[in-house]
């Protein structure tokens, strides 16, 4: 599903240029559930943001479901974006002005799905995150775990092909956090895509295989569990 | 997707009820001035459409050349010009006289006094005058016949309805008949009358109307559709000259689309008028629409922080950028339309109060759909306005930097946010210079020293029995103790009046191109007026003593040499005066400009004012009433009107104090909406800036320290908005009092005054909010961190 090669990524300054990805390549089966760990600084998040098609990269190739996507434009990459990714993020980055509902809602909006259909779906993956009681209430009302359920519920409302997720469980607690985790495991024993940012090995163990990175290139990758995808693809 | 949009529009707004109350309040003062500005423009403009063929019809005024300048006279063509022109010129269809005066209507027991005109029967179709009763072809068949509008048949009669052939007795003399009623002329209507009676009944007993050697009439022509206005002006310039053979006395054509708002000639041609005040004023709504707008840009950019997040969070879900700048503009418009029902309700509350000062009836008519499209429209500018740069700016966020949690760091928005706040400032301190300059020159020109003496001065009209009784009049008048002296003029004191040229005298040259004005006056008029002779003697009560003398002012004096003139004579058109006396200069007319030559005539039975001085020991209620009696005793009849002259010089200067009042008014909305602005960015910044003041709190840092501190910014943007406004509002004003021969010069201090009240007002304004954070606790403001 997705194959990275000698991805670059470069941020300057006037004075410094930082190189945040060095000549990183590899390959996500579908259906797959990877973990990216490494320390602070080692280019994780500049990846997340690559594969989730909020960043360009500088040099190297990026084929998404066997498509060339890296040097796409902004409303490219955003039609692509919204009709495949989902995204979690440690912060929830929920609207404080919507409500559960319509936190949910937005992604349907934007790919264009007709009200009575945005409903049914809402309903469906609410129902399915355990939050239906919720939503009518907003973000400020919730818990941490509870929000990031909504973020989650967000996230595949869509039914995107992967879904990236940045410490997910960093702002929460780890009953809370499991419960996070496990909802992922589900999703993508349901045959969704997953790739993960994290600091937590406890949670890394929740994948098929962890790629440990520094100074923006790959070091190890440790297979936890074979995964064999159904269908072979790039 | 608008239904999110105007949700989470409604939400931020509610959520931010204090940021949104200081943008709805900006926004809703920008559109209530506005919609003040437009309902005074719209009515200005609308003036004289009630004529039709607007394009056709044109009044006659005439140019006369003096000193080899043009000056343009209005209610001054001969009286047999109207019906040269019609006859002499294929494309003249219609014309027609039209002189104004009062007359008093009695019927039954009671009398009413009303304004309307002598007029020829071709005025009724030039200024499109709509019979109800009658019609215009037969209304002047004969000449006592009276055609009156609705106003006066509902003030004479009862049921005012079927009154063709009805008799009213006018001036208590002549029974005249109604031939006709017309539908009352709108208040926006240059020329208007309550009353047209046949032009004869003016001319009759006057052989010198049908002669071309006076001036003395309007005069009103319509054109053949089609008609080329150049050359028809060309032929109507040379009908006065063929008739006299005088080159330097034309007719000249003014369109009645100009009759409002273009009426100021300059060498023969026209310059401008009302017109300047209407696009200054339309500049001014500009202007506080802008300021307002750029409240809106500051606040929402300065909060942009806050709604990063949001932006972050629906580029990753897939909007792109168009509909995110969609949303923030429909934000915008939101807001907008909130301020305009805001404003709609400010609006009906403060017209009542903004016509008094304007001396209009201006009406909201909020249902006409012109009015109502206009509201939209300005609303719609100013959603647009304000909402389109936070748009582009919030929308122009990169997701990335957003939810990685990256300082959003706006150099540029900083930058255009200072700059915004420098403009709203500049043009603050631009109307509080021009409004403390536009009062200092109206003050200076009611505080100059007229050459008379305008107060305790009571104006009488001269009608009916009041000549023929002046004697008697007078003594009983001073014999009550409160009237120290009667004059007569043929002339209103304060006015240009009776004037002409063409007189000899000896040691001038070019004498006949002189522009003299000419008074006839009794003996005591000099004394009332408060004009001192500073030669000679002035007239005797028998007026046949002085009936071959005259009296002069300083300015003439001067033109006839340096060697005193008494005893010199004046030729006027045959007949010789002596001067027997001269008298200090006195300004009439144009009050700016400067005291031009006067010739004094001691003939009382011209005159139309009677000018009372008063004894100011005595209350004002008691001296009119000791007047109406005397008046009621011997001009019995004619209702008692009266005016205080100095009432009646300061009501001349009712442009300058319109434009004194409203420019008052427009600079204090002005710095309220700037203040506004400056409120709520100095609230964002005090709360961007809790951390950092904690900091220095805990360091040490006194309160004073961190007002001093906060507000320090904010006094630099206002420093560097006096640096531009200052030069700016000079060169604007410079060149408005160029337009005064009696003016002020500009002193330093009112750019002194006007920037120490911009720093304190913004100082004001901003150390509340500066004193408010640097009291805060500092653990609080650290803990949130």
């Amino acid at each position: 599903m997705i194959k990275i090669t000698d991805l670059e990524k470069y941020y300057a300054t006037e004075e410094v240029r930082t190189i945040a990805l060095n000549k990183l390549s590899f390959q996500v089966q579908k259906g797959e559930f990877v973990a990216v760990m490494g320390p602070s600084g080692c280019g994780k998040s500049t990846l997340l943001n690559i594969l989730g098609l909020l960043d360009d990269p500088d040099g190297g190739s990026f084929i998404f479901n066997g498509i060339e996507v890296a040097g796409f434009n902004e409303r490219k990459r955003a039609d692509l974006r919204k009709h495949n990714i989902g995204f979690v993020f440690q912060s929830f980055n929920l609207i404080d002005e919507l409500t559960v509902f319509e936190n949910v809602e937005l992604p349907l909006i934007y790919t264009g799905v007709k009200p009575a259909e945005r409903k049914a779906r809402v309903d469906e993956v609410l129902e399915k995150m355990q939050i239906m009681h919720r939503r009518k209430h907003f973000p400020q009302q919730l818990s941490g775990g509870q929000q990031q359920r909504v973020a989650v519920a967000r996230a595949v409302v869509n039914n995107p092909k992967l879904i990236l997720a940045d410490e997910p469980t960093g702002n929460l607690d780890s009953s809370n956090g499991n419960e996070v985790m496990d909802l992922l495991t589900e999703l993508n024993e349901a045959g969704t895509t997953i790739i993960m940012v994290t600091h937590s090995e406890h949670d890394a163990k929740y994948s098929h295989r962890i790629i440990r990175m520094l100074d923006g290139q790959k070091v190890t990758e440790n297979v936890l569990t074979e995964y064999k995808s159904n269908t072979l693809e790039v | 997707m608008l239904k999110n949009y105007i949700k989470i529009a409604l939400r931020n707004l509610w959520k931010k009820k204090g940021y949104s109350t200081l943008n709805i309040f900006g926004l809703a003062i920008g559109i209530t001035c506005a919609s003040l500005i437009l309902l005074w423009v719209e009515d200005e403009m609308s003036f004289d459409t009630v004529v039709a063929d607007q394009e056709l019809v044109y009044s006659v005024p005439t140019n006369q050349k003096y000193d080899g300048q043009w000056r343009t006279f209005f209610q001054a063509t001969p009286g047999p010009l109207a019906a040269a022109l019609k006859a002499e010129i294929p494309e003249i269809t219609q014309a027609a006289r039209l002189r104004s005066t009062d007359f008093l209507f009695s019927l039954n027991s009671s009398s009413v006094s009303s304004s309307g005109s002598f007029a020829d029967a071709d005025i009724f179709e030039i200024l499109n005058l709509k019979f109800i009763e009658g019609k215009a072809s037969e209304a002047f068949r004969v000449k006592e016949g009276i055609v009156i509008t609705q106003k006066v048949a509902k003030i004479l009669f009862e049921d005012p309805t079927n009154l063709l052939g009805k008799t009213i007795l006018i001036d208590q003399k002549d029974n005249f008949k109604i031939t006709g009623v017309v539908e009352d002329l709108p208040e926006n209507t240059t020329y208007s009358f309550n009353w047209l009676v046949p032009f004869e009944n003016f001319t009759y007993d006057k052989p010198w109307t049908q002669e071309y050697g006076s001036n003395f009439t309007e005069t009103f022509v319509k054109l053949s559709a089609g008609a080329d206005f150049n050359s028809v002006n060309e032929k109507v310039k040379g009908v006065l000259p063929a008739k006299t053979g005088d080159e330097d006395t034309q007719a000249i054509l003014h369109s009645a689309k100009n009759w409002h708002l273009r009426s100021d000639f300059k060498n023969g041609k026209v310059v401008g008028g009302r017109i300047e005040y209407v696009q200054l004023f339309s500049f001014i709504a500009l202007i506080i629409v802008l300021i307002a707008c750029i409240n809106f840009m500051n606040l929402s950019t300065a909060r942009s922080e806050k709604r990063a997040n949001e932006v972050g969070v629906r580029k990753t879900l897939g909007s792109d950028k168009k509909q995110l700048i969609f949303q923030f503009i429909t934000e915008a418009l939101l807001t907008a339309l909130l301020a305009a029902v805001l404003s709609v309700l400010v609006l009906i509350l403060i017209l009542p109060a903004f016509n008094a000062l304007i001396d209009k009836q201006l009406s909201l008519g909020i249902t006409i759909p012109s009015h109502l499209l206009s509201l939209l429209a300005i609303t719609l500018i100013c959603g647009i306005l304000a909402g389109l740069y936070p748009a582009f700016y919030l929308s122009s966020f990169k997701p990335i930097d957003v939810l990685k949690g990256n300082r959003i760091q706006a150099k540029g928005a900083g930058f255009i946010r200072k700059g915004l706040v420098i403009t709203q400032f500049v043009i603050s301190i631009i109307f509080i210079i021009s409004t403390l300059l536009v009062y200092q020159q109206v003050q200076h020109v009611k505080n100059r020293d007229l050459g008379m003496n305008k107060e305790n001065l009571i104006q009488i009209p001269v009608n009916g029995n009041v000549i023929k009784n002046r004697n008697s009049i007078t003594e009983s008048l001073k014999n009550s103790g409160m009237i120290t002296s009667v004059g007569l003029s043929n002339s209103n004191i304060l006015s240009a009046g009776n004037n002409g040229s063409g007189l000899k005298w000896q040691g001038g040259d070019n004498t006949e191109d002189v522009l003299v004005s000419y008074r006839y006056i009794n003996d005591e008029y000099l004394t009332a007026a408060g004009i001192e002779l500073v030669e000679g003697r002035g007239f005797s009560s028998v007026v046949s003593n002085d009936s071959a003398n005259a009296l002069i002012t300083e300015s003439f004096a001067k033109l006839m040499g340096t060697e005193s003139p008494i005893g010199k004579t004046i030729d006027r058109y045959g007949d010789v005066y002596t001067i027997i006396g001269v008298t200090n200069d006195y300004l009439y007319g144009d009050m700016y400009g400067t005291s031009d030559p006067v010739m004094f005539f001691n003939y009382p039975p011209e005159a139309q004012y009677m000018y009372i001085k008063t004894n100011p020991k005595y209350a004002a209620t008691e001296i009119l009433n000791t007047i109406e009696t005397t008046l009621k005793t011997y001009n019995p009849g004619y209702p008692f009107k009266y005016r205080f002259v100095d009432d009646d010089f300061n009501a001349r200067f009712k442009s300058e104090q319109l434009v004194g009042s409203l420019s008052q008014i427009f600079a204090l909305l002005a710095i309220l909406i700037s203040c506004l602005g400056l409120f709520g960015l100095s609230a964002f910044t005090a709360e961007q800036r809790r951390k950092e003041i904690g900091v220095r709190k805990v360091l040490g840092s006194s309160v004073a320290g961190i007002v001093r501190l906060l507000s320090k910014d904010f006094i630099v943007l206002v420093l560097i908005a006096i640096v531009i406004a200052v030069p700016v509002a000079w060169f604007m004003m410079h060149n408005w009092l160029q337009g005064f021969a009696y003016r002020i010069s500009i002193n330093v201090w009112v750019f002194a005054v006007a920037g120490i009240a911009a720093i304190g007002i913004a100082l004001l304004t901003v150390s509340f909010q500066a004193i408010k954070a640097a009291i805060a606790n500092p653990v609080k403001s650290l803990r949130t961190e």
